[in-house]
């Protein structure tokens, strides 16, 4: 048996994150260090999706530069993490990228992506720069150097549809509710494909203002359809917070799916657990022992929930462990090249047809929905709280739905306008 | 009929709330002459200091409440003295002042609170009241509600049934005759200001376990209060109940039966059209020169 790329990432990535007490430090040479360029909203009402990513990242590199770095070539490398805060906001997000390049000399950019990125894409060409979305509809033959290598936004919600399909064959009507905006919209369409494709009616779909903040006249209109099944779409953490605090004021007893579920303890706080009992969603805790299983590409996920915890209580959200992860690809890529310089590593990423997914082995994948294979799609787990606890609850197969729905999706994608070649 | 029971519920609880916002706002600009852009930061600090005093420090809700009227209304004193008064005669200038201290209320909420996902404020009356089948109640939106409609009455009560009720009313009608008859303009002027800003303290403390509380929670309410405002009619305290009652009510049902944005641009629309066609609004009057 050869050695996979699985033992390989976590030969180099775990040995670091176990630290100097497990395994003695490797007597490199003279460090440099590189620089990782982290753009994200670290403020504002969707920093849930980038503040505690810049967190995971620092815990991520300290334990790694605590056990002497990296070996990347000839060279040792520390990783050090410069961010800029790009608000959500297209310009800031330019200003962030050029800063991140022109001055602080980074190898890669990882993005929240969505509305900023079309602040940045020019410039991202322009400079050769791989730089990293969460977002792969940021993807399209125009993105050349843009990779989505962890997160698979929307897509993967099909599996949690799925899931409720398959263990709630009796919920046939659903309702949709989203933030009109580049998070939201694609979602719907995605979560639309998936309820066809299950044989589930969507009764309605409401796609409200980010600005609202009264969400008892939404709840109200959406209870009226008398659905089975509520969905929160791709709804910003605080939407389903509060969403969820009116759906249960308000009586309703039905079955929740949602593309996050972050603090999901305080909404178990404000309502109930028996109201919370069956929740599905798709980010799991990383205490979970299902992350544990052989195929799991992220060194001590155990290990690293309680590091990060006890540096930041209470800001765990979806995103803590995905740019880690991202990170640790890139350290893979590097190693493989030899290099730390963008084009290279992203030759030694993109240069064979499957990669390392943190959640198994994943096709490079996208020419149907974005034009372009630069999207890692594989499996993602499905998330559903029980007793007050998320726990996964299985893996879904996203390119096994895909296979099966593919033609149900594009429509669905292409009636919201979400196709590559309509986002003008 | 279920769904038209509850968006009336619903959107009694929104009169209630943009009432008590408009009714503070209109008490600072009749007496003081000033457009308080910093009312929604006002608002703004009632939630937080809910969130420290109820959320983070354990007190009783009520209690935290009180504390936030109480504390946002020395906040409203001191805004007087300092960033009005010296400004009287120069309503542009207070104006400016106002956006001032907005921004610095919201630095200094980011410094105190930090960015990021918004303060948890756990609800301090849990559960929900059914009225009717299909028809129910948050128990803290009936809470809220009811302090909220209890502060109106007595501000009513206070302005209509009491002397410095009506000196308030004098300065805010002519404040060089109510000067002359010796009502202390700046006394009337404080008073006017701190109500204003301990109501707004208390919209904001009621509404905390109920919305997000984040440093730019004003930005939306500033603009539903000048709606309502406007609609009732700048200066009338009357007009601003009853514009927030309706405003509520439809923005409310244009957002069940149809879409929340088309409801808040119908809103402008409206005040828009009332601009146009009585620019007095539903209930001001025409002051001539």
């Amino acid at each position: 048996m050869g050695i996979t790329r699985r033992d390989l990432l976590t030969a180099t990535a775990g040995t670091a994150i176990l630290g100097s007490s497990v395994i003695p430090r490797i007597g490199f040479g003279a460090t440099k260090t590189v620089k990782i360029g982290f753009l994200a909203p670290l403020t504002g009402e969707v920093s849930a999706w980038g503040l505690p990513g810049l967190y995971g990242c620092e815990v991520l590199v300290k334990n790694i530069n605590a056990a002497g770095g990296v070996k990347i070539g000839d060279d040792t490398y520390t990783l050090e993490i410069a961010s800029f805060d790009d608000e959500y906001l297209p310009d800031k997000a330019l200003q962030g990228f050029k800063k991140l390049v022109s001055e602080e000399d980074v190898k890669f950019v990882m993005m929240l992506g969505g509305d900023p990125w079309p602040g940045v894409q020019r410039f991202a060409n322009q400079s050769k720069m791989l730089a990293t979305t969460l977002l792969p509809s940021d993807l399209s033959p125009d993105t050349p150097y843009l990779l989505a290598p962890c997160e698979v936004h929307p897509i993967y919600n099909v599996t949690g549809v799925e899931y409720l399909a398959r263990n709630f064959p009796d919920a046939k009507r659903a309702v949709i509710c989203a933030q009109n905006d580049s998070l939201g919209i694609p979602s719907v369409a995605t979560y639309e494909a998936a309820f066809e494709a299950a044989g589930i009616e969507v009764v309605d779909v409401n796609i409200f203002d980010p600005a609202t903040t009264d969400f008892a006249p939404l709840v109200t209109s959406l209870l009226a359809k008398k659905p089975d099944i509520f969905c929160y779409d791709t709804a910003y953490a605080d939407f389903v917070n509060l969403i969820a605090q009116q759906l249960h004021n308000q009586g309703y007893k039905g079955l929740q799916i949602s593309c996050t579920c972050d603090n999901y303890p305080q909404i178990v706080e404000k309502t109930s657990k028996e109201f919370m009992e069956g929740f599905i969603f798709q980010f799991p805790d990383f205490d979970d022992p299902m992350l544990n299983e052989p195929f799991i590409n992220f060194p001590e996920p155990n290990k690293f929930f309680a590091d990060y915890n006890a540096a930041h209580p209470g800001t765990w959200t979806a995103v803590s462990w995905e740019y880690p992860s991202i990170v640790l690809q890139w350290i893979e890529a590097a190693k493989m090249a030899g290099s730390i310089e963008p084009m290279q590593v992203l030759e030694a990423m993109k240069g064979k047809p499957s990669w390392p997914h943190i959640f198994g082995e994943a096709d490079w994948w996208g020419q149907d929905l974005w034009g372009i294979n630069n999207a890692l799609v594989g499996k993602w787990p499905v998330v559903v709280i029980r007793d007050g606890k998320a726990v996964i609850a299985e893996y879904g197969d996203i390119p096994a739905w895909w296979a099966k729905n593919k033609d149900v999706m594009i429509k669905r994608m292409r009636d919201r306008n979400q196709m590559w070649d309509q986002r003008a | 009929m279920d769904i038209i029971l509850q968006t009336c519920v619903n959107a009694l609880v929104a009169s209630a709330f943009f009432a008590l916002m408009a009714v503070g706002l209109v008490l600072i600009f009749g007496v003081m002459g000033i457009i308080n852009f910093a009312h929604g930061e006002l608002y703004m600090v009632g939630a937080y200091l809910v969130w420290y005093f109820y959320a983070s420090q354990g007190w009783p809700f009520l209690a935290a409440v009180l504390a936030a009227f109480l504390i946002v209304t020395v906040i409203g004193l001191l805004m007087e003295r300092t960033l009005f008064r010296p400004m009287r005669d120069n309503p542009l200038g207070g104006l400016i002042n106002s956006i001032g201290l907005l921004f610095i209320l919201q630095v200094l909420a980011v410094q105190v609170g930090g960015v990021g996902l918004m303060k948890n404020v756990p609800p301090a009356y849990r559960g929900s009241l059914d009225l009717l089948p299909g028809v129910s109640i948050g128990n803290q939106r009936l809470v809220a509600l009811v302090i909220a409609a209890a502060l109106l009455v007595c501000i009513w009560y206070f302005l209509t049934r009491t002397k410095v009720g009506w000196a308030l009313r004098a300065v805010a009608q002519d404040r060089d005759a109510a000067a002359l008859q010796g009502i202390n303009i700046d006394r009337i002027s404080m008073l006017a200001m701190g109500l204003g800003a301990g109501m707004a303290g208390v919209a904001g403390a009621l509404i905390a376990p109920l919305t997000r509380v984040e440093p730019y929670m004003g930005h939306g309410v500033i603009i539903t209060a000048f709606i309502v405002t406007i609609v009732g009619g700048i200066g009338s305290l009357s007009g601003a109940v009853l514009a927030a009652v309706l405003y509520a009510f439809f923005h409310t049902f244009v957002t069940t039966y149809w879409n929340g944005t088309v409801a808040t641009m119908m809103g402008l629309l409206i005040m828009l059209v009332v601009l146009i066609v009585k620019p007095t609004g539903i209930m001001g009057t025409r002051v001539s020169e």
